[in-house]
C-alpha cells in the first residue's frame, strides 16, 4: 500500500510540475515589432476576437455579433470568429488573463482581446501585447482617437498606454456612481432631489434611513476582495492618497489617506449605517428596494432599473467626496489589445479595433448595452446619441465624472493579483470584521512589497 | 440492564432520528424549491424573498428560450453524457476484464498506474489535454468534450473489484466449451455484471451531464452544453436570475426523470462507488 501511494504521489508530482512548466512559458511574441503593411485588395484574412461580452447572453452577445457582422460586410476579405474567455468563473471577465495564457501556451492566441485595465502591467510586460504605435504608427493610433467627428474623452485616451506607447485602445468602461432609492429617501424624510455629496452626508443619511425605515442604509462596493480594487482606488485618490507610488516602485496603500478611508468605512459599519453584506447580497437587496444607497459601477444600472420597475424610483449622483476635497473617480472596464503573430492578421486586427471604437459602433453599443460612449460628443449629436441621452437621466452625472477621471492603476509585476487581492482582503477584514485599519494594511503592504521585488521582470 | 429500557429508548431514538432526517431533507429540498419558485416569479419580483411566488409568470422561461437555444443545448448535453458514459464503460470493462482474467508481466504496476491517474487532479492534466486537442483540431467540437473523458480510472477500479469476485470456474467452463475470451466476455461476464454496469453507467452519465469545467475550456465559441448556457446569464453587469433559474430548472429535469425511473439503480451506484 505504501508503494502504491508513493508511485501515485510521484506520478502526481511529475504531471503537476510539467503543467507548471507549460504555464510559465506562456508569453506572447518577443522582439521588435515592425510596421505592418496594409492588406492587399484581394488578400483574405481570418482573425479571432476574444471578449468577455460573448460570455453573457442577451444584449451583450447580440450587440457584438451584430457589430461583427457589420464589420465583415464593410471588410469582405476579413472574417472574424468571436469567442468568450475559457474558464469556470461565474463572471467571464475574471477569466480573461488565464484564458489568454493557455491559448498562448497552445501557440494560437486570439488576435484581438478585450482585457481589463487592472491587468495592464501584466498584459504589456508578461503577455507581451503588441505596441500599436509600432504596429500601425503613432499617427494612425492618434487619428483613431480623434475620430471622424467626435474625439475620445481626453482622460480616456491614455488609459491603455505604457511608457508613452499605446498598447490598448480603451473600449468600454464605467465609473463609480452613488445610486439611491428615492422612495426610501422620502420615507425617511430626506430630500430625494438632493442626494448626499460627501461621505459625512452619506453616513448621516444612511443612519436616518436605517432608523426611520428599518431598511439598510448605504453600501460601498469597493471594500471586499471580490469587488477588486478599482473603486477603492477612487476612494483613496479622492482622499489625496495613492495605492502605488507614481513611479510604480513602492506600495503606498498603508499610508494615512488610505487608512483614513478604511476607518471612515469601518465606522459606517460599526454605526449600523452600512450593512455587513457581500457585493452580491447588497446589489440584490438594493434592486429589491431594501437598501437606501449603493456606490456601484454604472454598468450595473440595468439590474437596478429592472428591480425598481414601477415600485420605486432610482436616483443617481456623482461619487461623494471627502470633506473639502475633490472626488476622483477611477474607471473600471477594458481595452482592446492585439496578440496576432502574422502581419496580415495584425493589420486585420487593427481594422477591427478601429471599427469597434468608431462613432458608429459606440452609438450601437451605448443604445443597446448602455455602456458609456467614450466619444462623448456623440451625446449632443441628433443623429447620434442625443435622443438616447435625453431618455437616460442617469447619464449626465456619469459623463461629468469623466472630467476628473484617473486611471485604475494595475499592480506591478507577475504577482500583481496577489498584491491586489491581499490589499483588498486587508480592507475587507478591517471594514467588515473589525480589524485595526492601520495595522492590517501595514502588515499586508509589507508582505506584498516582498512579492513585488521577487515578481517583476 | 433491562430490555424494556432499551426498547423505550430505541423507539425514542428512532423518532428523534426521523425528526432529524426530516429536517435535513427539508434543508436539502428547500434550495431546489427556491430554484423553481424563482424561475416562476415575474421579472420584477425575481429578487423578492416571499416564499410563494405570486403572481406566477413564465416570463423567465420565455426569456431563456429567446436568449439561448435551450433545446439544442439539452440535446447536445444528452449526446455528451451518453457517449461519455458508454465510452467509459467500454474502456473500463475491457481493462478490468484483462486485469481480472489474466496474469501478465507488470500487471501490478499497470494497475497502479491506472489508480495513479485517479489521484492526479484534473487541473494538472487540463493544459496538456487542451494542447493535445488543439493539435488534433478537436477544439470547439462535442468530440473534444467527450474524448478526454473516455478512460476513467474510477470505472476500471470498480469493475475490477466486481470481476475479482466473479467465479473463475465460469470462465474456465466457457473456455472448455471452446469460447474465445472475447466471446466469453460478452456471453458470460457482461450478463452477470449487468447490474454493476448499469449502476456505473448512470453514475457516469449524471456526472458528464453536470460537468462544467472541461466543456468551458473546449467550447469557447458557443454555449453548446446546458451548463455553459447557465453561465451566460451571469456577468460583469449583474446576474439575470430569472432565465438563469429557468434554465437550471430545465437542466435538472432529465436527471430527475432518470432518477424516478431508475431510483434503485442510482442509489445502488452511489453506494457502490462510495462517492457522491
Amino acid at each position: 500500500m505504501k508503494r502504491t501511494l508513493l508511485a501515485a504521489c510521484a506520478a502526481t508530482l511529475l504531471l503537476a510540475t510539467s503543467a507548471c512548466g507549460l504555464g510559465s512559458e506562456s508569453t506572447g511574441s518577443e522582439g521588435p515589432v515592425s510596421r505592418v503593411p496594409e492588406l492587399k485588395p484581394d488578400q483574405k484574412v481570418s482573425i479571432v476576437f476574444e471578449s468577455y461580452n460573448f460570455g453573457q447572453a442577451g444584449a451583450w452577445t447580440d450587440t457584438f455579433n451584430e457589430l461583427i457582422a457589420a464589420f465583415e460586410k464593410q471588410h469582405p476579405n476579413i472574417s472574424v470568429t468571436a469567442q468568450k474567455p475559457q474558464g469556470n468563473s461565474a463572471n467571464p471577465a475574471t477569466d480573461t488573463i488565464s484564458s489568454l495564457q493557455s491559448q498562448l501556451t497552445a501557440g494560437s492566441p486570439p488576435d484581438v482581446v478585450q482585457l481589463g485595465f487592472s491587468d495592464l502591467d501584466f498584459t504589456v510586460n508578461q503577455l507581451k501585447a503588441l505596441p500599436l504605435d509600432d504596429l500601425v504608427g503613432k499617427d494612425a493610433v492618434q487619428a483613431n482617437f480623434d475620430g471622424e467627428q467626435y474625439p475620445y474623452a481626453e482622460s480616456a485616451r491614455t488609459l491603455g498606454d505604457w511608457n508613452g506607447k499605446t498598447y490598448g485602445v480603451p473600449f468600454v468602461f464605467s465609473t463609480p456612481m452613488l445610486y439611491y432609492n428615492k422612495q426610501l429617501f422620502t420615507q425617511a424624510g430626506l430630500d430625494p432631489e438632493n442626494p448626499p455629496a460627501t461621505w459625512a452626508e452619506v453616513r448621516d443619511a444612511a443612519k436616518t434611513i436605517q432608523q426611520r425605515t428599518g431598511k439598510g442604509g448605504a453600501y460601498v462596493d469597493c471594500l471586499t476582495k471580490a469587488a477588486k480594487d478599482w473603486c477603492f482606488q477612487a476612494l483613496v485618490r479622492s482622499n489625496g492618497g495613492r495605492v502605488l507610488s507614481e513611479d510604480r516602485s513602492t506600495l503606498t496603500f498603508a499610508e494615512e489617506p488610505s487608512v483614513e478611508v478604511v476607518r471612515v468605512m469601518q465606522d459606517m459599519v460599526k454605526a449600523g449605517a452600512m450593512p455587513n453584506r457581500t457585493q452580491m447580497q447588497a446589489v440584490e437587496s438594493f434592486a429589491r428596494g431594501d437598501l437606501g444607497m449603493i456606490l456601484e459601477s454604472s454598468a450595473i444600472q440595468g439590474t437596478f432599473l429592472k428591480g425598481a420597475g414601477d415600485r420605486w424610483e432610482l436616483g443617481a449622483a456623482a461619487m461623494p467626496s471627502f470633506d473639502g476635497k475633490q472626488a476622483v473617480p477611477t474607471n473600471s472596464g477594458a481595452a482592446l489589445f492585439v496578440f496576432s503573430k502574422d502581419a496580415a492578421k495584425q493589420r486585420a486586427a487593427w481594422e477591427l479595433i478601429r471599427f469597434l471604437t468608431s462613432e458608429r459602433a459606440y452609438t450601437t453599443i451605448a443604445t443597446k448595452i448602455g455602456y458609456l460612449p467614450l466619444r462623448t460628443g456623440l451625446v449632443d449629436d441628433p443623429d447620434g446619441l442625443k435622443q438616447w441621452a435625453g431618455e437616460n437621466p442617469y447619464l449626465e452625472p456619469n459623463l461629468k465624472q469623466l472630467e476628473h477621471l484617473e486611471p485604475w492603476v494595475s499592480m506591478p509585476g507577475a504577482n500583481y493579483l496577489q498584491i491586489r487581492d491581499g490589499m483588498m482582503q486587508a480592507v475587507e477584514n478591517a471594514v467588515y470584521q473589525g480589524a485595526d485599519p492601520a495595522e492590517s494594511l501595514r502588515s499586508v503592504q509589507e508582505e506584498a512589497t516582498g512579492l513585488m521585488q521577487g515578481g517583476g521582470k | 440492564m433491562t430490555t424494556e429500557v432499551v426498547g423505550e429508548s430505541s423507539r425514542a431514538r428512532r423518532l428523534g432520528g426521523h425528526v432529524v432526517l426530516g429536517l435535513l431533507s427539508l434543508v436539502c429540498v428547500f434550495p431546489i424549491y427556491w430554484l423553481y419558485a424563482t424561475s416562476l416569479r415575474a421579472p420584477q419580483d425575481v429578487s423578492s424573498l416571499s416564499v410563494l411566488p405570486w403572481p406566477l409568470s413564465t416570463a423567465s422561461y420565455t426569456e431563456a428560450f429567446a436568449k439561448n437555444d435551450v433545446l439544442g443545448m439539452l440535446v447536445n448535453t444528452g449526446v455528451v453524457a451518453v457517449f461519455s458514459a458508454l465510452g467509459q464503460l467500454l474502456v473500463a470493462l475491457l481493462a478490468a476484464y484483462a486485469f481480472a482474467a489474466w496474469r501478465f508481466p507488470f500487471q501490478r504496476l499497470l494497475y497502479l498506474m491506472f489508480v495513479g491517474t485517479w489521484l492526479v487532479p484534473f487541473q494538472a492534466t487540463m493544459l496538456p489535454n487542451y494542447v493535445l486537442l488543439s493539435r488534433l483540431g478537436l477544439l470547439e467540437t462535442l468530440a473534444g468534450v467527450i474524448v478526454p473523458t473516455l478512460c476513467s480510472a474510477l470505472g476500471v477500479l470498480l469493475l475490477r473489484e466486481h470481476l475479482n469476485s466473479f467465479p473463475k470456474e465460469l470462465l474456465d467452463a466457457a473456455r472448455m466449451d471452446g469460447r474465445t475470451s472475447w466471446s466469453a466476455l460478452w456471453t458470460v461476464v457482461v450478463p452477470t455484471l449487468r447490474p454493476a454496469l448499469a449502476a456505473l453507467g448512470i453514475l457516469l452519465a449524471i456526472s458528464a451531464w453536470n460537468e462544467y469545467f472541461w466543456p468551458a475550456m473546449v467550447l469557447q465559441r458557443s454555449n453548446a452544453v446546458v451548463q455553459l448556457g447557465l453561465r451566460s446569464f451571469m456577468g460583469t453587469e449583474g446576474n439575470d436570475w430569472g432565465p438563469l433559474m429557468a434554465t437550471a430548472g430545465l437542466a435538472c429535469l432529465p436527471v430527475f426523470a432518470l432518477y424516478l425511473v431508475l431510483q434503485r439503480h442510482i442509489v445502488n451506484a452511489f453506494v457502490r462507488s462510495g462517492l457522491k
